[in-house]
């Protein structure tokens, strides 16, 4: 009977628990346990714990207090006046670990896979790269994250990461509701959709009463629901977690169609078993999908620094200053590559370098083509083999969307 | 009629019915193993695995320190021959098992081969897979280390040792992981191992961790003080009430608001806190069990003795009722180890389910519907080692309980 | 016990001792709720994030598969399906693993060679092995791998519609909650034509037959319901790439419902075969004296006897079965765990989103662990 009553009222009090406290405590009890022991004062458990934390040097303030303060004495003389930030930047932190924690993928050919080695390969996992390159002149200093497509934005806001680049689209929601702020981005794609050679779908028009895959979580899933509303078709949507469920369905006939971005699709028609002449992608993009790096809301100086490690590529292509080439460019003239490479411009009161005030190492545009390549070199070996064409991803001065502001 | 054909009417064609049975058991069980087969020798492609062998099983842990991981295998199999032969040699003493058993022949080989035969060919598939001879020589010392601890071991369970003397035993041989542990992690911390090593890590410290709260909690649920009762009775309810899978997403997505900033944890943290409270709560369940099975002769026996409360629990009941229920406890740590796999799932966890995922986007892999026989490779692992962990249960359940009657 | 030397000191009281004791127990329970408590609203406030339960009027912006809620249904309702269809396929499970698992369990105790080695393999090969890899390995194998493209789907007798894409079968056609109140009231109708029945034997004697009478009246209502309401058939059939008609069952939840089926049904059958062994053999001797055939002796006199002792542990089973069906997350059946996933990953706050999850999920499982503990009792005081 009693045991009745209890299982009765646990419910109850679990309502209570989390209508009230709109929590739910079942998280981490081991600490009760701790608790239980040691004190009754939980004001002193996050003061001593971060003693003996690693990261001791940048957290000399502890979060609760350094929050309401926006500027405190240690930025104060190196940074610009203008930064209005709370707390540190992350890039301090950053460049005290001697390493870049880069949220990414781990499945995703053209953009990150893994190799044999457990190395990430790929457009997203090299512009990780570029980042460190770029803050911390070592390419190879990236500590990779991989994460689901769900969890991708709490990582960031809970600071398991420090940038996010893992083909994430930016929308206004995400960059208003889920705490991050996109960069540039470093690839312009859409929404298409690959059908089967022989299924006489030409056109969007035409597929009516059908089912159409797509990977769940992702903008993809709303997008596609989205158009059918909009062409006043029926299409039936399944989502899938894995991209090789939605290959497998696809294959075995249960979807007639399979949205997802362009490039995706592009990637997973080059390879696939049946040679790609069986797919076709219909010539309809219909959303925009603007990839781009994301940070933490609330920290410009680090936005900033990782903006302007992707601008570098962008800015490398247009002066055509390669991997390969770019010893050649230590001696030359022209002032505006002499300022990206951060090399000794020759003016009245001595030779001096650009230093934007950035934050970045002064031959961060050095560091980044020299050791990862400049934007064409970096879709050249990844994106090109998967059968991608440049189009929209072309600099500006072919017709592109890629332009980076001046760096003087 | 001939041997065959009376075990065949008795077995296979007792009644027309039977017969019937038998005819369709038949077809159903030669069309799986056909279909097994077949996948297995013919259609299925190992070349995914022979190369991402590495990445299964210890993830991208760095080929700098793979040393410290030989290292460690085969220390743990010296510190486990040692604490089999102890073992054996004690409840030798003790009369428990009859010398004669333990004798080294061909007996006893035959024993131990029907026992982890298993295990065995798997080790030995792997190292085939591998092609490279540093598996190999790993395999082989730990072999040897393995049996020259069994050989020392007994040497130190007869040992007529001072009661300080146990006490530094049992020290050392309790520290012996804990300084293995260090020995690796302080070369590559725990959040960079992966692959089935990841799995195995998971599911033992958890199981480690989940003890002292799991006995606590348990302890706190039969107490007579009421609101002690309440709050343990509430958290195990909520958490065994709950499924893992969802406590795994919302640990993924949620904990780090529930610690300060600066204390966020990373990946395999959040997989253990969780692994540890799921099975604290379902751990602290079977030791309540435990309890009730300790006769309350023991708890007035002990109160006679004049032990105080504390005491009582811990020296007299708590032994009993853990050791009553350690079947159930190791099926409670195979469906743990089992579960490690829902972090990949959940968390983005690299282990190994998780590795099998991607590797087949891999370049030279994707899109050739590769997944079947990533999948099947995992499988194979985990059950392998959960279905040798329970067959031992097994064995070990018939003993205690031949010694108990 | 009046003089003041007698009396114990306070910090050897039992008594205050033990109150003390509780105090700091759930002093520090509380202590740590709050402190979680706070570190959450200041993150929160830290990350903007809003921690009410507001998002549950929002859009959903995503579309459940086989439901026709829209993209700018609140989240609420999704969360609502999301529940509807963890119950479905919880309920189906639980039906199905119970059949198949006492179905293995008794072939692991047959007498025939094959039968009882095919049922210890199983039981041996699926016990042991992660679920979440039976689900992606069912789903692959058995959707894509048997069933048949639309094109050449299965259509047994033109009633139903089988292929990868979801099985289509027979339905009412018509308003479902007419259906229920229909059921509802045979259902009423049904019980008082049993009492009278029993009534009428105790004063009569004459045969009751009441589950005769009681499944007539049941049946009847029931017919004149569905004529007088007009409620008809419909059938599937193929529409192009798609069916109409009918209800269709997706594969999704095909592939979910057959690997839980898989998965606890070979934990059933270890119980079942353990709480036949613990019938006391006496019993299966006895029916065969009385030359009961082998079904009989199973039907009538052992497996009741089993069932009594395997209540408890089956509803663990089915507690688990439960929790388990969450994972049909992986292959995109939208159970509540994959709608608050969703929803989360479209920019709904965490905590709350997953809070309601949570709370739902121990919701379930304590009711039902209450009918569990309610039906043990029924049967046990049957057995005394």
């Amino acid at each position: 009977m009693r045991k009745t009553l209890i299982r009765l009222a646990a419910p109850v009090v679990l309502a209570g628990l989390i209508g009230a406290a709109c929590t739910t405590a079942d998280d981490e009890p081991d600490a009760t346990d701790a608790v239980e022991e040691s004190t009754d004062e939980p004001a002193d458990e996050p003061a001593d714990e971060p003693a003996d934390e690693p990261a001791d040097e940048p957290a000399e303030e502890p979060a609760d207090e350094s929050a309401d303060e926006p500027a405190d004495e240690e930025p104060a003389d190196e940074e610009p006046v203008e930064e209005v930030q709370s707390g540190e930047s992350l890039l301090d932190t950053v460049i005290a670990n001697d390493s870049v924690r880069c949220g990414t993928r781990d499945a995703l050919p053209g953009f990150a896979v893994l190799t044999e080695d457990g190395d990430h390969v790929g457009f997203d996992a090299d512009f990780c790269r570029v980042i460190a390159a770029a803050v911390l002149g070592d390419a190879t200093k990236v500590d990779f994250i991989d994460l689901e497509t769900p969890d991708r934005f709490t990582a960031l806001q809970s600071g398991e990461v420090d940038v996010l680049v893992r083909n994430t689209t930016w929308t206004a929601s995400r960059d208003g509701g889920e705490g991050a702020t996109f960069l540039q981005p470093n690839f312009y794609d859409g929404q298409g959709m690959m059908v089967s050679a022989d299924s006489g779908f030409a056109a969007l028009t035409d597929m009516d009463g059908v089912i159409v895959c797509v990977a769940q979580g992702t903008t993809t899933e709303g997008n596609a629901a989205a158009e059918a509303n909009r062409l006043g078709l029926n299409w039936e949507i399944r989502a899938f977690e894995d991209v090789e469920l939605i290959q497998q369905a696809f294959e075995a006939g249960q979807c007639d169609g399979w949205s997802s971005d362009r490039s995706q699709l592009t990637g997973l028609r080059s390879e696939f078993p049946a040679g790609p002449d069986a797919l076709t992608i219909l010539p309809e993009t219909f959303s925009k999908e603007p990839l781009a790096p994301a940070v933490s809301d609330g920290d410009t100086q680090w936005a900033q620094a990782v903006n302007w490690a992707v601008l570098a590529t962008i800015q490398a292509e247009e002066f055509g200053i390669t991997s390969e080439n770019v010893g050649d460019f230590a001696d030359t003239t022209d002032i505006t590559i002499q300022r990206f490479l951060g090399l000794e411009i020759a003016g009245d009161d001595g030779a001096a370098v650009l230093d934007p005030g950035l934050g970045l190492p002064t031959d961060f545009g050095f560091q980044v083509v020299s050791q990862v390549g400049n934007y064409g070199e970096i879709f050249d070996a990844h994106l090109a083999p998967l059968g991608l064409e440049r189009g929209v991803n072309s600099l500006w001065t072919d017709g592109g969307l890629l332009y980076a502001p001046p760096y003087r | 009629m001939s041997a065959v054909t009376v075990w065949l009417r008795r077995n296979l064609f007792r009644s027309p019915v039977d017969a019937v049975v038998t005819v369709i058991a038949a077809v159903v069980a030669g069309w799986v193993l056909w279909r097994t087969l077949n996948f297995v020798f013919v259609t299925g492609r190992w070349e995914i695995i022979r190369v991402n062998l590495r990445l299964m099983l210890i993830g991208r842990f760095p080929e700098a320190h793979e040393l410290r991981i030989a290292v460690t295998v085969v220390s743990l199999s010296a510190w486990g021959g040692v604490l089999a032969g102890i073992v054996r040699a004690r409840q030798v003493k003790a009369g428990r098992v009859d010398a004669a058993d333990t004798k080294f022949g061909v007996r006893r080989v035959a024993d131990l081969a029907e026992r982890f035969w298993i295990p065995l060919l798997l080790v030995v598939l792997l190292l085939a897979l591998a092609g490279t001879v540093g598996p190999v020589i790993v395999a082989v010392l730990s072999v040897v280390a393995a049996v020259i601890g069994r050989l020392i071991g007994p040497v130190i369970g007869r040992l007529e040792l001072p009661a300080i003397g146990r006490t530094v035993l049992v020290t050392v041989l309790l520290a012996i992981p804990v300084i293995l542990y260090f020995y690796v992690v302080t070369a590559v911390g725990f959040d960079d191992w992966g692959g089935f090593m990841l799995n195995l890590f998971l599911a033992a410290c958890s199981i480690i961790l989940c003890y002292p709260i799991g006995v606590l909690l348990a302890l706190g649920r039969r107490s007579t003080l009421p609101l002690v009762r309440v709050v343990c009775t509430v958290f195990i309810e909520i958490i065994r009430g709950a499924p893992l899978f969802v406590l795994l997403l919302f640990a993924n997505v949620a904990l780090g608001f529930f610690v300060p900033e600066s204390l966020v944890p990373a990946t395999s943290t959040r997989a253990i806190v969780v692994f540890t409270l799921f099975t604290a709560a379902y751990m602290a369940e079977i030791i309540r069990g435990g309890l009730q099975s300790v006769p309350s002769g023991q708890f007035e026996a002990a109160k006679a003795l004049g032990l105080s409360p504390v005491r009582q629990t811990f020296l007299i009941v708590l032994p009993q009722a853990i050791r009553n229920v350690i079947p159930a406890q190791i099926g409670q740590l195979i469906s743990l180890f089992k579960d490690t796999a829902l972090a990949g799932v959940a968390m983005g966890s690299f282990e190994l389910l998780r590795v099998s995922q991607a590797i087949t986007q891999q370049d030279d892999f994707a899109g050739q519907g590769l997944i079947g026989e990533t999948l099947a490779f995992g499988a194979v692992m985990f059950w392998a080692i959960s279905y040798t962990m329970s067959r031992e249960s097994q064995r070990f359940e018939t003993r205690l309980g031949v010694g108990v009657r | 016990m009046t003089t003041a030397g007698a009396r114990v000191p306070l910090w050897r009281d039992v008594r205050v001792l033990q109150w003390i004791i509780q105090l700091v127990v759930v002093a520090a329970a509380v202590l740590l709720v709050f402190w979680l408590y706070g570190n959450y609203t200041e993150n929160s406030e830290r990350l903007n994030i809003p921690t009410s339960f507001d998002f549950l009027d929002n859009p959903t912006s995503f579309e459940i598969t086989g439901n026709d809620l829209s993209q700018n249904a609140p989240v609420r309702d999704a969360y609502y399906e999301g529940l509807l269809n963890t119950l479905r396929v919880s309920v189906a499970g639980i039906v199905a693993a119970t059949v198949l698992g006492t179905i293995i369990g008794i072939g692991r105790l047959s007498q025939n060679w094959l039968v009882r080695k095919m049922a210890t393999v199983y039981v041996e090969a699926v016990r042991n092995v992660p679920l979440v890899l039976f689900l992606i390995a069912g789903f692959l194998a058995i959707v894509l791998g048997v069933f048949p493209q639309i094109a050449d789907a299965w259509e047994p007798l033109g009633l139903a519609v089988i292929s990868n894409r979801g099985i289509a079968i027979p339905w009412y056609d018509g308003a479902g909650y007419g259906l229920l109140v229909i059921g509802l009231i045979a259902a009423v109708v049904a019980w008082a034509v049993s009492r009278w029945r029993q009534v009428l034997f105790a004063r009569t004697g004459a045969t009751p037959r009441t589950g005769l009478w009681a499944g007539g009246a049941f049946l009847a209502v029931v017919l004149i319901g569905w004529f007088g309401l007009g409620y008809a058939w419909s059938i599937p059939e193929i529409d192009g790439r798609l069916t109409t008609g009918g209800i269709r069952i997706d594969p999704s939840f095909f592939a979910l419902f057959f690997a839980l089926v898989i998965y606890t049904a070979s934990h059933i059958a270890e119980i079942v075969r353990g709480s036949i062994q613990a019938v006391p053999k006496g019993q299966g001797e006895a029916a065969s004296a009385l030359a009961l055939s082998g079904f009989q002796r199973m039907w009538y006199v052992v497996l009741p006897q089993a069932f009594r002792i395997a209540i408890p542990p089956i509803g663990n089973q089915y507690l688990n079965l439960i929790k388990n069906s969450s994972l049909g997350a992986g292959i995109g059946y939208y159970d509540l765990t994959l709608v608050t996933q969703t929803t989360v990953g479209n920019g709904s706050p965490a905590v709350p989103a997953f809070g309601i999850t949570l709370a739902v999920y121990v919701t379930i499982s304590l009711v039902t662990s209450l009918f569990v503990n309610i039906a043990n009792r029924r049967f046990k005081l049957v057995e005394r």
